[in-house]
């Protein structure tokens, strides 16, 4: 018979290797965004067969949402589930496939990409093979989360765990319904979707938008209802909110898909649909940015002292910007200036860079020190430095593509008084060019932050305190200049 | 009834949903069970580690 006051023995292995996994990744998704950025600037790049942009552009989607976020997501949700829980992680053999299989599925998905084999369903391009061993992977994931909240000493199911659960199990029905396909045989990568024409474009952006909310979303606000509160010491601000904010995010979100497909074969009133419960979501998310955010209340200048809660309010701020603008670009006037503009590309990154990325180095920066049993990070002033060098990256890039979008839906739409186009595509493409440039700069200084991190991880991981050896050095300075006025 | 139901989806749908969604958010809100509720959300303070 346990004690519920006896303390469990967390299963933090597990934890350990997803956070590992999830730097790694971030470097390599990083990476090869900043290298397709130059490859849309200078086209000269795109080299041989396995390295142009057509093949390099799903490897550097999945590798930053997939495998980057969806490992901080294996990782967070496995060290949140079980101290919320007060249980140790249900299954010890299982999770570690989660970890292999995930992996797995990963280089197997890439390999894919470079050697041109896709279903051409943006983020949902692997084949057939993948997709359901990712299912298999992604089963274990279920079992896994709902095996430990059965075994839960704590009554209450935390709110953090109705986020990640949410997040699983819509995966999971999103991922079996857009991927319903028949192979051409069983020896081969090729396979034909079931659905077809305008009803497979609805499928895949029914599950496109919502691998947006669910995954990129609700998973993530699984992660700032846990870590946001951990690291200000201070429980979220409106727990009554938080309940409103889970209900009204889930219940809504799931219906914003059409608004990808505006001007399209879609019947109209499905159009309208999807934009009607696109603005409707502001509610919700700014709902739960504020609830954040608020968590703060009372306690602002913890802000000041501490860059890791830094980032995570920052992804607040970018997570409430973003899901400001995005209702925004579904109004279907607006949508028809920035539909197909990098108007699009740049919404994506504020969301991408600015909430998930910023809210997963908040949680890796909290986690590592915990997992490794280190008193604190190897230097909060590379924290702070790594802050704003992605900050003044994010910021470089996003202003870039919204003054490009803009340029570029304005120029595709401008007549002249015969009512010919103004402007040749290639036209427009040329006026892209010194925001390509822009873009690589904010990118090139996203991941040089990244790196900054890898730097600073790595040194927390082998013990290392930079305090410790500014002390060290002031003391043997000390000791110089004693020596020095004694021989003087 | 089925057939009505069919014919209807969509309202039946909307309010079915709609009502669920008011139910849940009364609930939540109702003055009673207000420090009951507001507590959990001292679940992830009371941990054994940082």
């Amino acid at each position: 018979m346990t004690n519920t006051l006896d303390k469990p023995i967390y299963n933090d292995d597990i934890v350990k290797l997803f956070t590992l996994a999830t730097v790694f990744w971030g470097v390599v998704g990083f990476a090869a965004g900043v290298f397709i950025a130059l490859q849309m600037a200078f086209p000269a790049l795109n080299i041989g067969e396995y390295l142009t942009f057509g093949r390099l552009r799903p490897l550097h989607t999945s590798a930053v949402i997939f495998a980057f976020g969806g490992n901080a997501l294996f990782a967070t949700s496995y060290y949140s589930v079980q101290r919320t829980c007060r249980t140790r992680l249900w299954s010890d053999g299982l999770s570690k496939f989660t970890f292999w299989g995930y992996q797995f599925f990963i280089v197997i998905a890439a390999i894919g990409y470079v050697t041109g084999v896709t279903q051409a369903k943006e983020y949902a391009e692997p084949e057939w093979y993948a997709d359901l061993w990712l299912t298999i992977v992604w089963v274990a994931y279920l079992i896994i989360f709902l095996m430990t909240l059965k075994n839960r000493r704590e009554p209450h199911i935390y709110v953090g765990n109705w986020f990640f659960l949410a997040f699983i199990v819509t995966v999971a029905v999103l991922h079996l319904a857009n991927n319903v396909s028949i192979p051409v045989s069983l020896t081969d990568t090729k396979s034909y979707p079931l659905w077809g024409g305008v009803q497979s474009a609805l499928i895949q952006w029914w599950y496109g938008h919502n691998a947006v909310g669910f995954f990129l979303t609700a998973g993530f606000l699984g992660i700032m209802y846990y870590f946001v509160p951990k690291r200000a010491e201070r429980p979220v601000y409106s727990y009554r909110l938080s309940i409103l904010h889970f209900w009204s995010l889930i219940f809504i979100y799931i219906w914003a898909g059409p608004h990808h497909l505006h001007y399209t074969a879609l019947p109209d009133w499905a159009q309208t649909l999807g934009a009607t419960f696109s603005i409707m979501l502001w509610m919700p998310s700014w709902g739960g940015m504020i609830n954040g955010m608020m968590t703060l209340s009372g306690a602002w200048h913890k802000l000041r002292e501490d860059p890791v809660l830094r980032f995570m309010i920052i992804s607040l701020a970018f997570y409430g910007m973003s899901t400001f603008e995005g209702p925004l670009m579904s109004i279907k006037t607006v949508n028809a200036l920035s539909h197909y503009t990098d108007w699009t590309i740049g919404h994506v990154h504020s969301g991408a860079l600015g909430w998930v990325a910023f809210i997963t180095f908040g949680a890796v920066y909290h986690l590592v020190p915990a997992l490794w049993k280190r008193n604190e990070l190897y230097s909060m002033r590379l924290v702070n430095m790594h802050l704003w060098i992605a900050t003044t990256g994010i910021v470089l890039y996003i202003a870039a593509m919204w003054v490009s979008g803009i340029l570029q839906g304005l120029m595709w739409r401008k007549y002249d008084s015969m009512g010919f186009l103004e402007h040749s595509f290639v036209e427009t493409v040329m006026a892209m060019h010194p925001f390509y440039l822009i873009r690589v700069g904010g990118g090139l200084l996203f991941l040089i932050g990244a790196l900054i991190m890898v730097y600073n991880i790595y040194r927390t991981i082998k013990g290392d305190y930079e305090h410790a050896e500014i002390k060290t050095a002031d003391k043997k300075s000390d000791a110089t200049n004693t020596q020095e006025v004694a021989h003087a | 009834m089925i057939d009505w139901l069919t014919a209807n989806a969509g309202v039946t749908g909307l309010m079915f949903f709609f009502t669920v969604f008011i139910f849940i958010a009364v609930w939540a809100f109702r003055p009673s069970v207000k420090e009951q509720i507001e507590d959990y959300k001292n679940i992830p303070l009371t941990g054994d580690e940082k």
